[in-house]
């Protein structure tokens, strides 16, 4: 019977599961050393958030500016005694943000996966994750067993997505935020991974892959999200990926030396950084998932990209957000838990540009930034929206930026010191995203012009909760 | 332990063990189609080795249940793989990663932990005339 495959099950759990490091007795830790003040980002929310109005700090909102900031998060990292190792392994928190007759608002809901039911009934992490070791009362009957939903939320079809990478999206209902489930495209793609940085077409069609070793499976979704096609492709290398990109016409897979080499827990124990290898850049024409070209560069890591587009005569552009090392993922990502920032980041902002005649360049902004948006879609140079100045002493970003690729010109607004900026979203003219006050010891909420985010805030509300560091979102206009 | 209980020991081991009759009752509630195909295990090393099951059977759920019967058992250790066909085609749905799509469970409710339940959590004793055990596929 077929189900003797144990190396199945392995497998599921590999695609999705991290670096480890052995944290026991991590709580009793925590309790005991005196956190930092940034650990705010990794506090824990006991519960659901009831719908909230929030403070207006200054300003006005725009008039061209109503309906919903959705963002997702890791939001419960300890529980009885336990705590995950590792910052990718809290439950996700959907939060909206709404926008409606010059006033904000606040709610948000956990995502009720097999995950949280398991743990809420155990009373302790049990369950194994991106960073975390399976426990003692842990159940792994398939990759979904231990999906967080907690890194990307997207709206498509009239309902929300929150996603994950190594399984299912989950299916959330946009006004209440109730969970309705992991979502089945068909019913041979069950429990299938589906990245949780699904890109979209002018067209409004979403394209998306999943990985599980070197196979990847490339999903094409209509507007309405429902599938369209479905096919599996093989990849140069089996590199660990959080993203991928696009232009008009091509697929971008960019495969990093962060090789999956073995089968084994926790996850880190199997992975092996080769720089030697270097990185190689896998293009796919969208019509003929089969014409592919590989183009090769110097070892890099990266966990997001920005949207690409073409010249003329062909030549492919697109930035990412790249490190020298997976530390990160591998051992910062987990020291975070625990209040602990041992190695100060440097995500730089880089343009790849790979030419019709096989040289693919590097070129350098020569600025720090993350989570990279782009307004203008795939049909020409855009600018890169993204959070920035990262410096010793404190993780995360504290300035939001736009980067003009083609002006070698910046705009940015610096939210000083006492503030963490999470990512910011595009929404017509403006960005819109959250900021957590480590001196107000509250998440706020901040509208920039998207032109000049330099210029600051148009208008600022502050809630009456911190909530923990969020990951991805999107603006879904009224 | 002195020869004479040595002696009755040996003498019960070597005697052939009356058959007993396993009564196998899935309770299903993820569909309410197809069939519970199911091994049967009596060793440790072919349950977690992939080795060969002693018996194996195909039982059409209704109602919410199937049972499955195997009578003529040598009395000892047992245990159970076992999944739901739901669409009847005789084996478990794959997706294109080789990952199972069809539910599953094991003997004495053993949960998966990255793979199917040990025999060390889900073997069961058979002896006796009959014997019964229960299995929830959910």
């Amino acid at each position: 019977m077929s189900i003797d495959r144990r190396t199945l099950f392995h497998r599921a759990l590999l695609a999705g599961l991290g670096a480890s490091l052995p944290a026991e007795a991590l709580a009793a830790g925590l309790a005991a050393a005196a956190q930092p003040q940034w650990a705010l980002a990794l506090g824990d929310v006991e519960a659901d958030i009831a719908p909230r109005p929030l403070t207006r700090l200054h300003g006005r909102l725009p008039a061209d500016l109503a309906g919903t900031l959705y963002r997702n998060g890791p939001a419960l990292f300890r529980r009885g005694g336990t705590a995950v190792n590792h910052w990718f392994d809290g439950d996700g928190l959907v939060r909206a943000f709404r926008l409606a007759d010059g006033r904000a608002s606040l709610a948000a809901r956990f995502v009720d996966t097999a995950k949280r039911r398991i743990e809420t009934a155990a009373g302790r992490i049990v369950q194994p994750g991106f960073g975390t070791p399976a426990r003692a009362g842990a159940i792994v009957a398939s990759a979904d067993d231990t999906n967080a939903a907690n890194t990307h939320v997207i709206a498509a079809g009239g309902r929300l997505l929150a996603l994950w990478e190594a399984g299912s999206a989950h299916a959330i209902d946009p006004a209440t935020l109730a969970t309705q489930g992991p979502v089945t495209f068909r019913p041979d793609l069950k429990g299938m991974p589906f990245l949780a940085h699904p890109k979209v077409e002018a067209s409004g069609r979403i394209w998306n892959i999943g990985l599980s070793g070197r196979n990847a499976f490339v999903w094409r979704l209509s507007a309405a999200g429902a599938l369209e096609k479905g096919q599996l492709i093989r990849l140069p290398s089996a590199s660990y990926m959080h993203d991928f990109t696009m232009t008009a016409r091509h697929l971008i897979i960019v495969c990093q030396p962060w090789l999956h080499e073995r089968d084994s827990l926790p996850f880190a124990s199997g992975m092996a950084w080769r720089p030697e290898q270097g990185t190689r850049v896998l293009v796919i024409d969208k019509a003929d998932l089969t014409s592919q070209c590989v183009y090769e560069l110097p070892a890099l890591f990266f966990f997001h990209l920005g949207d690409g587009w073409e010249d003329a005569d062909g030549t492919i552009h697109f930035d990412g957000c790249f490190d020298d090392s997976p530390l990160f993922a591998s051992e910062t990502a987990s020291a975070l838990v625990e209040g602990r920032y041992p190695r100060t980041e440097r995500p730089l902002l880089r343009l790849i540009s790979l030419a019709p005649d096989g040289r693919a360049q590097l070129r350098d902004a020569g600025i720090t930034a993350e989570f990279p948006r782009n307004p203008g879609g795939h049909a020409g140079p855009r600018p890169t929206i993204h959070v920035g100045g990262y410096r010793a002493g404190r993780p995360f970003a504290q300035t939001l930026g736009r980067w003009d690729w083609q002006a070698g010109r910046a705009s940015t607004h610096d939210f000083e010191p006492q503030q963490i900026v999470e990512e910011f979203v595009v929404a017509g003219r403006w960005l819109i995203g959250t900021t957590i006050n480590l001196a107000a010891r509250a998440t706020e909420l901040h509208v920039l012009p998207a032109a000049d985010p330099a210029a600051g805030p148009v208008a600022s509300f502050r809630a009456d909760v911190a909530l923990p560091h969020s990951f991805h979102g999107s603006w879904v206009a009224a | 332990m002195n020869n004479a209980l040595l002696f009755t020991a040996a003498l019960l081991l070597a005697a052939p063990a009356a058959a007993t009759t396993l009564t196998v009752t899935f309770s299903v509630t993820d569909a309410p189609t197809g069939q519970i195909m199911l091994s049967l295990y009596d060793n440790e090393a072919a349950h977690d080795g992939g080795g060969t099951p002693v018996a194996q059977a195909a039982v059409p759920v209704a109602n919410g249940q199937a049972v499955a019967r195997f009578p003529g058992l040598a009395a000892g250790r047992y245990a159970i793989k076992a999944f739901h066909d739901i669409d009847g085609d005789g084996k478990m749905g794959m997706t294109p990663f080789g990952m199972p799509t069809e539910p599953f469970a094991f003997s004495n409710n053993a949960p998966a932990v990255g793979g199917p339940a040990p025999w060390s959590a889900s073997h069961f004793a058979v002896d006796g005339d009959a014997a019964a055990t229960a299995i929830t596929i959910r």
